[in-house]
């Protein structure tokens, strides 16, 4: 048995044992956790350094497209590790309980299976399990506006499954399979037609719920205002970047068709416009994250409605740039959560914590040499090849509303200096907040002293996860039993 | 051949199911008809897949002793599929049930646009800032007011 599968199973082992534990020895029930979570980052790195990617391993022995299998490739574990180091990062050393505990082990586990799964069954499994991971940890913020926000979450997301379940029902009608690779084949043929499109968007809106897509967004900024503040970094953090990546890959290898990529950009720009100027509007910090997150997700659909290995690069620079940038506001955001007003001369009492909030804003705007000047680069150059008129009104776009994303990251970042505020609040930044912020400020500044070496390594990941002749290759014909 | 129109009305009856579904969810008041309503799409939704791979002339994919090879069989991976989805559907269900009774111990009310209007205010509650007029209120007077309205703003 190829270990890779311990990556899926370890946590969710992990997290079944966790309550039963709690009850013998509260120390242990903490520590399994993050013990899980260091081997499973071990165990990435070893696959990640190791030669012989990409593979695929047939679990239960029964050969794709009949079996299901996992797909390792550079992205499926660039993805894993990101999930297996945020949800370390984020563990409540402090307060949390048991509860907590298991469902974080469960929200690993089914995202390190969604980046690995080369299946379409799995995925809806391990998107469902990951979904209700996250509504507990919602929930677990004992208040009835968690309870409420939790349960309208739920509704979008029961919708959402009901309409991808919808799709995967056309998709099976036309190809009679449900395995990746083989629906790769099959796809030009049978899916290239409006039961196809229609699938698409099935999908697309099905997993667009945890992905933050336009139209079915509006759980977001009642579940990150109420919802725990590291809970909220976690699903800005790992939830929609899963279903992203999810979405990539069905992109890539069944929906590559021009329509799919349209609509992907309308719907981006949908979202980036909507996202930025709610986010103008907010009064609070917490929903201006949320508000911005949606905006930065619609960035990142942008990206991928480009044609080619150019999109998917541009998609993923966003996209990884979004997970060093955001979990980290949240975790500033435990202590700084509320009214914005109320953070005038933040700057003097948490010198500190400004600057690193200072970084952050920038990034986000896009401003040079920051890593997230390249990535939105990477969006307009990528739409400026394109050429098309559609490609360029979204460049206007994305270039009008990050004027507005300037304009209230800077309001903000002026109204921490300018002396104090009428309601001078002490500040109770915690030391464990601002430390695991600084973390991701070191991971930004490391990531734009090395931005060309990252930049060769973020192509040479796209062009592999590009290749659907050799992810085919891989799957349905040196799938080995194992 | 009297087989296809009985099998074009279980695709109509499975897609229409959806479809009350979805009306449900966007046109009840009460929040628990709502999560019905979700659960007949998910029926709906769940019908649809087994009939993707369900023939008429074909018999449960278990191999039994007896059985004369090449026996035809309906496909047994829809049927797998929705399996799943069925026991995943049970479970979020009685979660949502379970967190329901929370929200009416909390907030007295499952109306739903009565619990957004005090969800509202309890997370600008939360956040410290005022009620304050919201970006999506209409500028006049709306031709059928609802009744919640002035609670809202209060």
């Amino acid at each position: 048995m190829n270990a890779v599968a311990l990556l899926v199973v370890l946590p969710l082992l992990a997290a079944f044992l966790t309550p039963s534990l709690g009850r013998v020895s509260g120390l242990a029930a903490k520590l399994l956790g993050p013990a899980v979570l260091l081997f499973c980052l071990g165990l990435v790195w070893h696959y990640s350094t190791g030669d012989g990617l990409p593979f695929s391993i047939a679990l239960g022995g029964f050969l794709p497209p009949l079996g299901i299998n996992l797909y390792v490739d550079s992205l499926a574990l660039l993805f894993a590790g990101i999930v297996f180091l945020l949800v370390l990062l984020a563990w409540p050393w402090g307060d949390g309980s048991r509860e907590q505990y298991a469902l974080l082990m469960l929200l690993a586990g089914s995202s390190a299976a969604l980046a690995l799964s080369g299946d379409l069954f799995n995925i809806f499994v391990f998107y469902e399990l990951g979904a209700v991971a996250s509504f507990g940890l919602v929930v677990s913020a004992g208040t009835r506006a968690a309870h409420l926000a939790t349960f309208r979450y739920l509704l979008i997301s029961g919708l959402g499954s009901v309409l991808f379940l919808l799709g995967v029902a056309i998709v099976y009608i036309n190809t009679g399979t449900l395995n990746l690779a083989h629906l790769a084949t099959l796809a030009p043929q049978s899916l290239n037609n409006i039961q196809g499109l229609v699938a698409f968007v099935l999908i697309l809106l099905g997993v667009g719920v945890k992905a933050e897509l336009f139209l079915v967004n509006s759980w977001v900024p009642e579940v990150y205002a109420t919802a725990p503040g590291w809970v909220s970094g976690l699903l800005a953090g790992i939830v929609s970047k899963l279903a992203i990546l999810v979405l990539l890959r069905l992109l890539i290898l069944v929906f590559d068709f021009p329509d799919a990529h349209n609509l992907l950009l309308l719907l981006g720009v949908a979202g980036f416009v909507s996202g930025e100027l709610a986010a103008w509007w907010a009064r609070d910090f917490r929903r201006l994250l949320a508000f911005s997150s949606i905006g930065q997700l619609g960035l990142v659909f942008i990206g991928f409605s480009i044609s080619g290995q150019a999109g998917v690069m541009a998609g993923l620079a966003v996209a990884l740039h979004h997970v060093l940038v955001k979990p980290a506001l949240f975790y500033l955001a435990e202590s700084w959560g509320g009214a914005l007003g109320r953070l005038r001369g933040a700057g003097g009492r948490s010198p500190l914590a400004a600057a690193v909030f200072v970084l952050f804003a920038l990034s986000l705007i896009g401003v040079p040499p920051l890593p997230g000047f390249w990535a939105k680069m990477l969006v307009i150059m990528g739409l400026a090849g394109e050429g098309g008129n559609l490609q360029i009104t979204a460049i206007a776009a994305v270039l009008v509303v990050t004027v507005v994303e300037a304009a209230y990251l800077l309001r903000l970042v002026g109204s921490f200096y300018a002396g104090d505020g009428p309601e001078a609040v002490p500040s109770k930044q915690g030391p464990g907040d601002i430390s695991r912020a600084l973390l991701f400020a070191v991971g930004l500044l490391l990531a734009m002293v090395f931005v060309l070496p990252l930049g060769d390594w973020l192509s040479s990941v796209s062009g592999e996860a590009m290749n659907v002749p050799h992810y085919v290759a891989v799957v349905l014909q040196r799938g080995e039993l194992q | 051949m009297n087989q296809l129109p009985v099998e074009y009305l279980f695709f109509v009856g499975a897609i229409g199911l959806v479809g009350i579904g979805v009306a449900g969810m966007l046109l009840c008041r009460n929040l628990f008809r709502v999560l019905l309503a979700l659960v007949i799409a998910e029926a709906g939704a769940n019908l649809l897949l087994v009939l993707t791979g369900y023939r008429w002339d074909a018999v449960a994919p278990i191999v039994l002793p007896g059985m004369p090879a090449g026996t035809t069989m309906v496909d047994p991976v829809p049927q797998a599929l929705v399996l799943t989805a069925i026991v995943i559907g049970v479970g979020i269900q009685a979660f949502a049930v379970a967190v329901l009774i929370k929200i009416y111990h909390g907030y007295g009310s499952l109306d739903r646009r009565r619990l957004a209007a005090m969800l509202d205010r309890d997370m600008n509650e939360l956040a410290g800032v005022g009620p304050g007029r919201s970006p999506e209120a209409p500028a006049g007077k709306r031709p059928f007011p609802p009744p919640e309205q002035q609670e809202g703003r209060s």
